[in-house]
């Protein structure tokens, strides 16, 4: 398997992977009030590759 | 014409009774100050002609279609949304169609004072404000009977005298119902009051008749020195209550006047400095009948 | 009905305004992707790792596509209907336990109109996760693997998406009971991975059953599932969707006085 045919491959993951982690990034940024201190979420969301923005969505903001 | 009858509404929560069997009646266009201690049953009672809990016992009628404008204590909103979208979200559950739901959000929010924030998401706002809105969203479709839990118990002096006067601005259109356990609020604003005790209503009345059925007014004789006070106390034969330099003559059928004390002053009362007539204040008055026991 | 147009718009604002419209199908997306290139890469992957003994010459059968596609939906019975309980677990709990629900339940509310609201905008956006997931997926299998039949995996992901709507309507209904949504997401996970297990183990009684519905939906992808036992599970199914329904609209109603007020 030649090289940039496994870049091109893997690409698109890499930039949904950054993508969801941009948007968490930049939600956690935003709002106002978290469940718990907002530099937890933030290497949560940077260290926990696609898990950690979804454990953000879901438990992080306060959506009610 | 009366705008709700209660009668008999209990609510029990494993048999311990929240609500016991209490009665009265709003009359249309009036202010009724619910107010007890915590623990009392105002919530338990609010929530009952909200809608919100329902009844073990008893009935409530209302004489009106449309629905109710409830405040809670601590009302909470939808982070996500506006005030304005809220408010209208709001209007239009309870019935207001279109384009009147705008409007009438519009204006709610501007009474409340909320004009230059209508469209900053509620997640940002302060306690303050999140009451401000509450109040918003309680009156935006213009409800009959107006329902408040502790309208201004977590605002600041400011904020509370606002919240007050905008009530009482209120009062003229629709007919209150709130509870509180500040008194001041309750004296300021109100036709009607009724006392809750551990679930029961134990008095109920006008602001005049329960200070004249509670006031026990007396005379108050202030002397100079604790001996002038003691001679005087020595020397009529009324009942009263000395305090170090001050006395207080109970004013009742078998008691003297206030001519009377007047002339027994004149002949004996070496080294008075003052003479007051009181009666009770509301605080007093709260603690006799829901107090401690 | 003009009450059920406002919340649903409600709906919509929430799950856009919460980014559950963005994070969710790129969650499901990201799934169906990386199957087939994990797939892809296992024998280099496992090469390099380097376990194998010297001189063993370990022959890797190459998938067929179709299996590829099922493997997909392998990840979502697991991974992907625990995204859709945590993310819809507190639609109805979560809204009672803040309060938030309070000054809706105070006013002349229509219970049917607020459940079926949630229930609209929650389906809409798990169907949308699950065919794009299985489009990027498809489409990763097809460059690296080969085409499967084009009307077979249609077949499909509607039988799949039927069993999806069920899994919502469990998860709904869960929120409309429970008093608060982690309990929300524990009782809807337990109910649909229970009654799977059950229905692996002694399901060999009974072809019908809902919980089959994601076999017979892969069993499209290489020829048909016996088109009896198939529309009858589907039949069950939709009765079933419909009796969750009611009984939500119920609970909704039922357990609205547990707000917080």
């Amino acid at each position: 398997m030649e090289e940039p045919r496994l870049i091109l491959l893997l690409l698109p993951v890499f930039l949904i992977q950054l993508g969801l982690m941009i948007f968490a990034l930049v939600d956690l940024i935003k709002t106002p009030y978290t469940n718990g201190p907002k530099w937890m979420w933030a290497v949560i969301i940077i260290v926990v590759n696609i898990i950690g923005p979804i454990l953000y969505f879901v438990m992080g903001r306060r959506n009610y | 014409m009366s705008v709700l009858e209660v009668k008999g509404l209990t609510k029990s929560y494993n048999g311990l009774l929240a609500a016991d069997h209490i009665f009265f009646t709003l009359e249309e266009g009036t202010a009724t100050a619910l107010i007890g201690p915590n623990g009392s049953g105002k919530t338990t009672t609010l929530s009952m002609i909200a809608g919100l809990l329902k009844e073990t016992e008893g009935t409530i009628k209302r004489d009106f279609k449309s629905g109710v404008g409830f405040l809670p204590q601590y009302p909470h909103f939808f982070p996500w949304l506006t005030a304005l979208e809220f408010t209208e979200m709001a209007a239009k559950i309870s019935g207001v169609d279109g384009k009147k739901a705008r409007q009438q959000s519009v204006r709610a929010l501007e009474f409340v004072g909320l004009g230059s924030t209508v469209n900053k998401k509620t997640g940002a706002f302060s306690g303050g404000m999140k009451q401000r809105l509450g109040l918003a969203q309680a009156i935006v479709h213009q409800p009959k009977l107006l329902l408040l839990d502790e309208p201004v118990s977590s605002l600041d002096p400011t904020g509370r005298r606002e919240i007050m006067n905008l009530l009482k601005s209120l009062q003229k259109d629709t007919t209150i119902l709130y509870s509180t356990h500040i008194l001041n609020d309750a004296e300021e604003m109100t036709d009607q009051l009724l006392f809750l005790k551990q679930g029961k209503l134990v008095e109920q009345g006008s602001l005049a008749e329960v200070k004249s059925r509670y006031a026990e007014p007396k005379i108050r004789l202030r002397f100079e020195t604790e001996a002038a006070a003691a001679a005087f106390e020595e020397r009529m034969l009324w009942q009263m209550r000395r305090q170090r330099n001050v006395i207080d003559l109970p004013l009742s059928e078998n008691g003297p006047t206030m001519q009377q004390v007047l002339e027994a002053l004149a002949h004996n009362g070496n080294g008075i400095s003052g003479v007051d007539r009181q009666t009770a204040s509301l605080e007093e008055i709260f603690h006799k009948v829901v107090g401690a026991k | 009905m003009n009450q059920f147009g406002v919340l649903l718009k409600k709906e919509w604002r929430e799950n856009v305004r919460n980014y559950k419209l963005f994070w969710i199908p790129t969650v499901f997306i990201l799934l169906g992707i990386l199957e087939p290139v994990t797939n892809y890469f296992l024998p280099q992957i496992l090469d390099s790792v380097g376990n194998l003994p010297e001189g063993a010459v370990f022959k890797f059968p190459i998938p067929m596509p179709e299996q590829i596609i099922a493997a997909i939906m392998g990840q979502y019975q697991f991974v992907g209907l625990l995204i859709i309980a945590l993310a819809y677990m507190g639609t109805i709990a979560g809204e009672r336990r803040s309060g938030t629900a309070t000054l809706l339940y105070a006013r002349p509310l229509s219970f049917s109109a607020y459940f079926i609201s949630k229930w609209i905008i929650a389906s809409v956006i798990a169907l949308l996760s699950v065919w794009l997931g299985f489009l990027a997926g498809y489409y990763y299998t097809y460059l690296l693997f080969g085409s499967v039949d084009l009307m077979g995996l249609v077949q499909f992901m509607a039988s799949y998406s039927l069993w999806i709507l069920l899994v919502v309507s469990i998860v709904m209904v869960s929120s409309a009971m429970m008093p608060n949504a982690g309990l929300a997401a524990a009782v809807s996970l337990g109910v649909i991975f229970i009654s799977q297990l059950v229905d692996s183990l002694l399901g060999a009684y009974w072809p019908v059953s809902p919980m089959k519905l994601p076999a017979y939906a892969a069993a499209w992808l290489e020829t048909a599932p016996d088109l009896g036992d198939f529309w009858w599970s589907v039949g069950v199914t939709i009765v079933l969707i419909a009796l969750l329904i009611v009984l939500g609209i119920f609970l909704s109603r039922k357990r609205a006085a547990t707000t917080k007020v």
